[in-house]
């Protein structure tokens, strides 16, 4: 296929390096180009991320191709050949494929089942396309990769659950209040602990949001970030009987919340739903509101322990993702190889379509004579029976082609019809 | 014979329901109870059909009395079940209506085709909206009930649970809430309509209203349970734990009627 992967990520490089080529490479003006002054590099998609940068090529010569690479990044990286080589990894054809699908899937992100790589890699492929840098194969490759990122999103819980304490916290309240929109908020204590959730929540539809912090001047700040309400400190009890959310992370010495002050907020509150969360340590929040009807109390270690857990869920959908990637390289192995058949195609319907043409004008005299609409039918019934004869031959070239078998019936048929 | 062909092929679907259903408990996967919905679509649009023919076949007016009462009580909750999923997010509800909707059909199925032909005094449209309304209230109250037993336990995993996959399956609180309401307004408005439809009928037939029919003494406590939990609900805002241990109690009220009833005494509600 003489397609190659080259590279390097967080796990191979350290970041200065990384930092280096990634300055050059994501000028993609300027990369581009420079890759494909190259006459070995026959088509080039460069990606840079903070975490990976690589470039996938398809190659005229292999070898000349790979040494030319990794000559041109090392020359952007500022250090020796033999240096480079440790950081790189190098992968080549169905190797390739499968590593860019592992990739655009999200399986070897920092952070497993992030979905911002899929993103990226489009990006690259948009600026590789519109520089005219790509062709069927790196089209047909990377087109492929999303439909695989996509099925394995999909298919596997990979990106399901939440993997930091803020997130796993908006994913608690979204299992008690099904969906976020329109509940309110109040912040008591504004960290950034709780401006992160707060970010989430906002983004997830929530209106209003209280932010109570004993220093004004910050909650009031947050307020403007956040299109909501600073409130005096020792006010926020009575704004508990209006919110649906809590979120406490105050530096104070011991509980500022119990059960007494929240079970008389919800019976101000029409016993709705009331989640609170506590990520203060000490804890803010007195432990026996958690036993409250209708209230839902999590502190930092619970949420930690959500996080932990759903950790291990997903290192469990990355094998099932695995299994499903293998399978898709596959179906591109098999659509690749499909492609050597088509030169042999192509040259058995130019030749029969030359012999149509031809005898068609050896009997244009009598053709002549037809009406229009007899002359359409007879042109259609020589192209049809032709069609119909050809059908079995070139299902057969492709069927054999696609299997990636010795390619006999092929050289059968450039035999037979001098092709 | 296509309408038994009908109701067998609809008792399969729904077992095949039930049992994606519990596959994806198992699984833990979402996407299966997706595929248990799609089964129980399909066991609901045969069901249909079999009444469809009935109908056309007049063989007789469904759900009058027997067997056939459960199956008229299956197909209102699995069109119920069904009609909630297009207004919220019921995930794996499924799992608990399908199953009991199976158990249903099972039963019904004993009898099926047999003489379901009750006393003379048993015909006209009163009975009949009588009984096809207080079922199909009863079976919203079960659909009510299956989603207040799930919101409990829900409810126990939110607070002590650590099974991170079982949550993440459920539904959330606030939908089963939901449900639970709904099921509750529709079953007690469709269960008074049916009370006030037979009391009629009875007039007419026995000349009062009230008998003191066993059935009708526990029916008329079940339906002031009820009463009181809309009451609460509407009035108060009962919301959540509460609002769901009320309307499993009233259901339990409702059930035990309905096992003493056809167990140890004898009225004019007794037809199985």
């Amino acid at each position: 296929m003489k397609l190659i992967l080259i590279g390097m990520n967080y796990k191979t490089a350290p970041v200065e390096l990384r930092e280096r080529l990634q300055n050059y490479c994501s000028n993609q003006d300027v990369a581009l180009p420079d890759l494909m002054r190259n006459s070995e590099i026959k088509e080039a998609i460069c990606l840079a991320t903070c975490n990976r940068i690589e470039v996938i090529a398809r190659l005229g010569d292999p070898v000349r191709g790979e040494d030319f690479l990794k000559s041109f990044l090392s020359r952007q990286g500022n250090l020796d050949i033999e240096e480079m080589e440790k950081y790189l990894y190098v992968y080549r054809d169905i190797e390739a494929v499968l590593h860019l699908f592992r990739v655009a899937s999200s399986l070897d992100s920092m952070v497993m089942g992030e979905p911002q790589i899929l993103g990226q890699i489009k990006e690259a492929s948009r600026m590789a396309v519109d520089r005219h840098a790509t062709g069927v194969l790196l089209n047909r490759l990377t087109h492929h990769a999303f439909q695989v990122a996509k099925r394995v999103r999909s298919e596997t819980e990979i990106a399901g659950n939440a993997v930091s304490v803020s997130y796993a916290a908006v994913e608690l309240a979204k299992k008690i209040f099904g969906s976020l929109k329109g509940r309110s908020a109040l912040l008591i204590g504004a960290g950034e602990m709780s401006e992160l959730a707060a970010r989430h929540l906002i983004r997830q539809g929530a209106g209003n949001i209280f932010i109570a912090n004993r220093t004004m001047a910050r909650a009031q700040q947050m307020a403007e970030e956040f299109h909501g309400a600073a409130v005096p400190f020792d006010d926020f009890p009575s704004f508990l009987p209006e919110v649906d959310i809590v979120i406490a992370s105050t530096g104070a010495p011991g509980y500022i919340l119990n059960a007494q002050m929240v079970a008389a907020a919800l019976r101000k509150h029409k016993q709705h739903l009331l989640f609170m969360i506590d990520i203060a340590v000490p804890r803010d929040i007195d432990p026996d509101v958690g036993e409250l009807d209708n209230v839902y109390l999590y502190n930092i270690d619970h949420l930690q322990d959500v996080v932990d857990a759903n950790k291990a869920l997903r290192r469990g959908e990355a094998l099932r993702a695995e299994e499903l990637i293998a399978e898709e390289v596959a179906g591109f192995e098999k659509w690749f190889n499909s492609l050597a058949a088509v030169p042999a195609i192509v040259r058995l319907r130019e030749k029969t379509d030359s012999i149509v043409r031809g005898e068609l004008e050896r009997f244009s005299a009598w053709l002549g004579g037809l009406s229009e609409e007899d002359r359409a039918h007879v042109e259609w019934l020589v192209s049809s029976v032709v069609n119909k004869i050809l059908h079995d031959p070139i299902t057969v070239l492709k069927e054999e082609s696609s299997e990636g078998e010795e390619l006999s019936d092929m050289a059968a048929i450039r035999r037979l019809f001098k092709l | 014979m296509t309408e038994t062909l009908l109701f067998k092929a609809a008792l399969a679907a729904y077992v095949a329901s039930a049992v994606v259903y519990g596959g994806s408990l198992l699984e833990r996967r979402v996407m299966t109870a997706r595929f248990g919905a799609g089964l129980m679509l399909v066991a609901l649009g045969m069901h249909t059909l079999y009444y469809i023919f009935r109908w056309f076949a007049e063989i007789n007016i469904p759900s009058v009395g027997g067997y056939d009462t459960l199956s008229f009580f299956a197909w209102v909750m699995a069109a119920s079940y069904l009609a909630m999923q297009l207004r919220t997010k019921t995930r794996v509800l499924g799992a608990f209506v399908a199953p009991v909707i199976s158990v249903l059909m099972v039963i019904a199925s004993i009898d099926l085709g047999g003489n379901v032909a009750g006393s003379a005094a048993l015909t006209g449209t009163l009975v009949i909206a009588h009984v096809m309304l207080s079922v199909a209230g009863e079976a919203l109250f079960a659909v009510a009930s299956l989603a207040g037993v799930m919101y409990l336990i829900q409810d126990r995993l939110l607070r002590r649970g650590r099974d991170r996959s079982l949550i993440h399956l459920f539904p959330s609180l606030h939908d089963l809430d939901r449900i639970n309401h709904l099921c509750l307004f529709g079953g007690f408005s469709l269960l008074t309509l049916g009370i006030l439809a037979g009391s009629f009928w009875a007039r007419i037939v026995w000349g009062s209203h009230w008998q003191w029919d066993p059935k009708q003494v526990w029916t008329l406590l079940a339906w002031g349970f009820y009463a009181f939990l809309l009451h609460q609900r509407l009035a108060l805002g009962w919301q959540g734990r509460k609002a769901a241990r009320w309307s499993l109690l009233a259901f339990a009220a409702l059930l035990l009627m309905f096992v003493l009833e056809s167990f140890f005494f004898r009225s004019a509600h007794t037809f199985l």
